[in-house]
């Protein structure tokens, strides 16, 4: 490598304005992004914290109940807060998905989800108020000025723009073999001035990551950062090797900008958008009609079952509140049974709930094995997947919420059929399970 | 002119890249085209599958009480429409399932970008994708070295010296080279009506006019643009790359910046926001000085007087029903203040974002492109609005059917099967475009203006140039 090319550059690059502002360009809508969306990952906690607060409201309503031994709200007799059931219906629970301390460095799929839910004894992972925050669907579809949109998607841009006319420009002005008298080896001259962008995008890019990773979350999130450094340097370097072999086989300028920006079109933009269409008609959009017919359908049909069958139905679920005989006739037609089918419709909600995540999970298969021709999907997913913003993120909060329901549910059985009477320790202990 | 437009056309079919590509965009478009119907057909059969079997549901119920049949609710699938295979639009990330029920609006939930990982930031490869992103970009390689060629080969003098005028020869050189875009664009439009040929309405044929005619004045837009940058810069090089970076700007970046500066001018409240006050409204009424306590003693009244009863036990109806509409129809009232201020930021979010047309064409066609496609936020709200009045029908017939018809006998309270069948089906119909079409006159608007703004600086350019 012959330094003093590669000092050349870097004053060509100083001198030519397109190239310097084309860079200092997207520098800064590199920090606009973050800014960005460092804003939504702050409405996200602000949103969150405010439902904390409406959380302890709630919760300490219930408390003043128990300190001014009232059984519940004036204006509502029939609520007993005394009553395991009416206790553990008031205990005020959300489940949340906080945003990754690493958001503002890919938004990923966040904003195509919700992050909070709040919980009660007929919710399910599917429900209509877990949808995306409220937001303009146009916007949505433009996308979010995102720091991984910008590395995945326009960076390689950018390194056309600065390289484009290494090796084309000598040959537009016909003093290209001026170059092979003066160097002996070309190649090594495209080589050493491609080198030169190589190492500024990549101190650039990981100036950004590591400010941004170390700023936000410390040492805490050390792997997820140096992932999402290895995984955008290799696909830095990945585009600069093709770039590379297209310059140095080019004939003009011209026709390598050309190529180049074929080059980033099928990847960037045809690949992935014949992978989606794909995708799309072998898997057509879920309507989700047997997760429906579970939430209404079956529903109704369980509450039309006489208490003996809903018994047994519990009874295969819950098989710690078996009775004996004679309890079993006192108790067929206690309200408790009634009052226990949530739990007998929350596990077919889970049965339907895991056909749903078993359906896309077959879909996520067929995305992933067309990683192998569709690079630039498979970097944005794993993207996604250190910033903890993709797909399989919101699974695990799926997850989570899953838990909190069964938990919920199981709770409420189990307190009811054991006739426990709640005072404020036990309900202060059964926020603390629930939470 | 004519001659020029013939004698560029013989150089465009002597030219092999040129063949190569057309050739590939030609069969590339057939068969974008012809799976993207494919598709989207299969997905209308998908959505009607699934609205016949909810309504099958519904056509089942027997003998039940009709408030707990307000309960049981039913279900509204957006549709496609046919000409979804053309421009998806915004139909990939809103819902396509929406609950309809008694006391409560819900979200249309299940959006098909929830259902898997992320596959493409540019959507799926339709028709749209090729002619807003990658045609341009074909076109501007055309169109970047079409004048300064003539010069460097010295065919301008030349032609000029015949009598040619400079502005004849650039303009030729436009046509010539729209010529191609309008060839592509026939083509696929040709597609889309041959294999929908008997479901194609009389709008639909409308709104494939404007489709088509949006598109070539966004073509010509980009061809002059690049022939006009290489008049005013002489140098080929200088207009390619100053044009590609004007088409990364205007298809890549500015439609981002844009969307996020219109979020924040009128920004839309949080969900967890907009629930809270709408509870408060709910139950403190809407001004805070009618709470529903007060609100049921008033209704009660007013019961009592219009059936000169003394008690709610002597009423020949059923109060509950009575109760349940009015607190429905306070309900609608809640909705209304607050949906329908959402509704408002969104379409002024959209009117502030058409504005960047001004700078920015290629926000005008993406937005006439999916308005003419009915995928775009205007039609998605008018599905949700319809789909609202549907509902609010629904329940009003059911509490009806609680309060005035199933009152006495042995069945009381109990309506039949009869009734629920007779209920109507919700059956979204998009509205005629011709009804819509003022919520693209900005659009429409800016790409005329970028037109003439275009064709001033040629003529001027053109006058001032001396060879």
């Amino acid at each position: 490598m012959n330094l003093n090319i590669f000092l050349y550059e870097s004053i060509h690059f100083t001198r030519s304005k397109a190239k310097l502002y084309s860079y200092l360009f997207f520098m800064s809508i590199c920090m606009l992004s973050i800014f960005n969306a460092y804003k939504i990952s702050n409405k996200q906690t602000q949103t969150i914290l405010n439902i904390n607060d409406q959380k302890e409201i709630e919760n300490q309503k219930v408390l003043d109940w128990f300190d001014k031994s009232s059984k519940g709200p004036e204006d509502k007799l029939w609520i007993n807060v005394e009553d395991p059931y009416w206790a553990i219906r008031s205990t005020s629970t959300y489940v949340v998905k906080e945003p990754s301390p690493l958001m503002p460095l890919g938004i990923g799929q966040s904003t195509q989800f919700g992050f909070y839910k709040k919980v009660n004894r007929w919710s399910s992972t599917y429900d209509d108020d877990i949808v995306e925050e409220i937001s303009n669907y146009e916007r949505l579809i433009n996308g979010n000025i995102d720091f991984s949109f910008l590395i995945i998607f326009l960076l390689p841009v950018l390194i056309i723009i600065m390289t484009y006319n290494i090796n084309g420009l000598e040959k537009d002005f016909s003093f290209h073999k001026l170059i092979s008298i003066q160097n002996n080896q070309v190649k090594l001259w495209i080589f050493t001035r491609f080198l030169f962008y190589l190492i500024l995008v990549l101190f650039s890019v990981n100036i950004l990551i590591l400010t941004v990773g170390f700023f936000n979350s410390g040492t805490s999130n050390i792997k997820s950062v140096l992932s999402l450094i290895l995984l955008s340097n290799l696909y830095i370097i990945l585009f600069f090797v093709v770039f590379y072999f297209l310059n140095r086989n080019g004939n003009s300028s011209s026709s390598i900008a050309f190529k180049m920006i074929s080059v980033w079109l099928l990847f960037c933009v045809i690949i992935p958008g014949s992978v989606h269409q794909y995708v799309s008609f072998q898997y057509p959009v879920n309507y989700m009609t047997d997760f429906l017919d579970v939430n209404r359908k079956r529903t109704y049909d369980i509450f039309k079952l006489d208490n003996s069958n809903l018994y047994t139905k519990l009874l295969e679920i819950h098989p710690e509140i078996s009775l004996n005989k004679d309890s079993l006739e006192i108790n067929l037609d206690n309200k408790k049974i009634r009052r226990s089918i949530s739990s007998i419709v929350n596990q077919m909600n889970v049965d339907a709930a895991n056909e749903i995540e078993r359906q896309n999970e077959e879909k996520n298969r067929l995305i992933r094995f067309t990683y192998i021709f569709n690079p630039v999907s498979y970097v944005q997913n794993m993207w996604n997947s250190c910033t903890s913003t993709d797909y399989d993120s919101y699974k695990k909060f799926r997850i989570k919420l899953k838990e909190s329901i069964q938990l919920r549910n199981e709770l409420l059985v189990l307190e009811m059929w054991k006739e426990k009477k709640v005072d404020k320790e036990s309900y202060q202990e059964y926020l603390k399970f629930l939470n | 002119m004519i001659n020029i437009f013939y004698n560029e056309w013989r150089g465009f079919l002597r030219n092999k890249l040129f063949i190569f590509f057309t050739s590939f965009f030609i069969i590339l478009l057939i068969i974008v085209t012809y799976f993207a119907i494919i598709q989207n057909n299969k997905q209308i059969q998908s959505q009607n599958e699934a609205h016949n079997h909810i309504r099958s549901q519904w056509d089942e119920i027997d003998s039940t009480n009709a408030h707990s049949a307000a309960h049981f609710g039913t279900y509204a699938f957006k549709s496609n429409t046919i000409l979804n295979s053309l421009d998806e639009g915004i139909n990939s990330v809103t819902g396509v399932v929406l609950r309809l029920e008694g006391h409560k609006q819900n979200d249309v939930a299940f959006s098909e970008v929830s259902q898997s990982l992320e596959i493409s930031k540019f959507g799926k490869l339709k028709p749209s994708l090729l002619f807003q992103f990658i045609i341009p970009l074909f076109l501007i390689f055309l169109s970047f070295n079409s004048y300064t060629y003539e010069i460097s080969s010295g065919r301008l003098k030349l032609l000029i010296i015949q009598g040619d005028s400079l502005l004849k020869i650039v303009f030729a050189k436009i046509i010539a080279i729209l010529s191609l875009s309008f060839l592509l664009l026939s083509l696929s439009i040709f597609i889309q009506y041959s294999f929908n040929f008997s479901s194609l309405s009389f709008d639909e044929i409308f709104r494939l006019v404007i489709f088509f005619f949006g598109y070539i004045i966004y073509y010509f837009i980009i061809i002059s643009l690049t022939i006009l940058l290489s008049i005013l810069f002489k140098n080929s090089i200088s207009a390619l790359s100053t044009m590609i970076i004007v088409w990364l700007l205007w298809t890549v970046f500015l439609p981002k910046t844009i969307g996020n500066f219109t979020e924040s001018l009128s920004p839309l409240p949080t969900r967890f926001e907009l629930k809270s006050v709408m509870k408060d409204d709910r139950s403190k009424g809407i001004d805070g000085h009618n709470p529903s306590d007060e609100r049921r003693y008033q209704l009660e009244k007013e019961t009592l007087e219009k059936y000169n009863v003394d008690s709610i036990s002597q009423l020949p109806i059923n109060f509950s029903g009575i109760l349940l509409q009015a607190d429905e129809e306070y309900g609608n009232k809640v909705w209304d203040k607050h949906f329908g201020n959402v509704y408002s930021i969104l379409k002024e979010q959209k009117r502030n974002y058409q504005l960047s047309g001004l700078i920015n064409p290629f926000v005008s066609i993406q937005s006439l492109s999916t308005g003419s496609c009915g995928t775009d936020l205007i039609h998605h709200l008018d599905f949700l609005s319809k789909a609202e009045i549907y509902r609010r029908y629904f329940v009003k017939e059911l509490n009806n059917e609680y309060t005035f018809v199933s009152t006495e006998g042995e069945n009381a309270y109990l309506s039949d099967n009869e009734f629920f069948k007779s209920i109507n089906d919700f059956n979204y119909l998009t509205p005629n475009f011709s009804s819509v079409l003022y919520y693209y006159l900005y659009d429409i608007i800016f790409l005329f203006s970028w037109i003439l703004f275009l064709i001033f600086f040629i003529v001027l350019k053109s006058r001032k140039l001396i060879i």
